[in-house]
């Protein structure tokens, strides 16, 4: 069974839906790229009419958008809540950006989409997150880390099956340094510039991938307590830690 | 429910009983003439009380297993467990052995998962070295995760490759 591509441009960064077999019909990739085109139509601050920008210059109050926007501020607050504010749906100058979870809720939205259609076996990745179904030719999707230090290069790789099926990346490499991090401490010495997080689902990955590049090693060991996720980290000497189910799936491959 | 906390709380509250039994056992001895030499040369207790001793909530409940001392000081001895506590790695409870009022052994019990497989109760990312995993050729996978990149540069991505080379 071959692998099929559809490769489109949303939210600023390209999507790749990669199929096991062939590429569904056109109405199913319309559905998906629709769902990216109206979160992008809604959240986007790149975008002077969107809710949120529209919100952010005060002509919108919060209580006045849609349900889709509340729905996701809503999200995003429980986020907030969950990693005691290390998360932040907030700029530090105040504006609303919930651009932190837009995207990866996006994508939670087109994995639907496809599921629905009832397609069993793909990768969708958008800008570097992903989310996956099904496998191919009875194997697991291989999913490869890029290397921090080399963009062109993999990390390492890892397979993802269900129910881990949600492989998220933030890091500083790629936009700079868009999110905030604790300034280095006597009590952490060691600032992360990469971290992957795998998770059931995109969300969740995608959000702790954040919270942990943001908060450092202290917010990786309590959040690898608390949720029920794997994580690997490259630091700003080149080191790497990864969690235990982590070092499993990776090593199914490289050992 | 956090592990490693319930965990901490549990031995906090098990290293104040064992703080205690030892002041127990040294008050005897200056009671009586004979010195136990066992107990007079405790060791430190390797469990390290944690700042939140105070807000724990698994008090380990005496259960003990073990008779008194035949002898005549007063001090404990016994096996003792703690109550079960639930956390997402499974039930998990401490037991604690003492001896003349010295903590001797603490065994966690019930670390198994639903399937009753036995599971550590540590999910902390270890540092791995970068040959243990440098291996990894492109060619080898599906799709690529990395720290969000733009419209542009994508073109210019291992994930660009890979869609145009159709692997």
């Amino acid at each position: 069974m071959t692998v099929t591509t559809h490769v489109f441009n949303t939210m600023g960064t390209t999507a790749s839906l990669r199929f096991a077999g062939p590429v569904p019909s056109d109405e199913v990739l319309l559905q998906v790229e629709d769902a990216f085109a109206e979160f992008d139509r809604r959240f986007s601050l790149y975008r002077a009419d969107s809710e949120l920008s529209r919100i952010a210059t005060g002509e919108l109050t919060l209580a006045h958008s849609s349900d889709a926007v509340r729905d996701c501020y809503r999200d995003a607050m429980m986020w907030s809540h969950r990693t005691a504010g290390v998360f932040t749906s907030h700029r530090p100058d105040g504006v609303l950006d919930l651009s932190g979870i837009v995207k990866a809720a996006a994508i939670a939205a087109a994995g639907t989409i496809l599921d629905t259609f009832g397609m069993p076996s793909w990768v969708l990745n958008v800008g570097g997150d992903i989310l996956t179904r099904g496998s191919i030719n009875g194997s697991a999707w291989r999913i490869g880390i890029t290397d921090p230090d080399a963009r062109t290069s993999l990390l390492c790789a890892l397979e993802v099956q269900n129910p881990r099926q949600a492989v998220a990346t933030s890091g500083t490499a790629e936009r700079g340094e868009h999110i905030w991090r604790a300034p280095a401490t006597s009590d952490t010495l060691v600032r992360y510039r990469q971290v992957t997080v795998v998770a059931d689902d995109i969300v969740t990955a995608d959000v702790l991938a954040t919270a942990i590049l943001a908060g450092g090693p202290q917010w990786c060991d309590d959040i690898l307590d608390r949720f029920d996720v794997d994580a690997l980290t490259v630091d700003d000497h080149g080191g790497i830690t990864a969690s235990p189910g982590l070092r499993e799936a990776a090593s199914l491959i490289l050992g | 429910m956090r592990a490693r906390a319930t965990i901490l709380g549990a031995l906090s509250s098990i290293a104040v009983f064992a703080v205690g039994w030892q002041l127990g056992a040294d008050g005897q001895q200056s009671e009586t003439t004979t010195s136990d030499t066992a107990a007079g040369s405790a060791p430190t207790s390797t469990v390290t009380p944690s700042a939140d001793a105070g807000s724990s909530t698994a008090t380990p409940a005496p259960t003990p297993s073990a008779s008194a001392s035949e002898t005549t000081t007063s001090a404990v001895s016994g096996t003792f467990t703690g109550t079960s506590v639930h956390t997402r790695f499974g039930d998990v409870q401490v037991q604690i052995t003492v001896q003349d009022g010295i903590l001797s052994d603490v065994t966690a019990l019930q670390l198994t998962d639903q399937d009753s497989r036995s599971v550590s109760i540590s999910n902390r990312a270890a540092p791995i070295l970068r040959q243990e995993v440098l291996s990894a050729q492109s060619a080898n996978v599906h799709s690529v995760s990395g720290a969000t990149y733009t419209s542009n540069a994508y073109l210019t991505s291992l994930q660009s490759a890979l869609d145009q080379a159709g692997l």
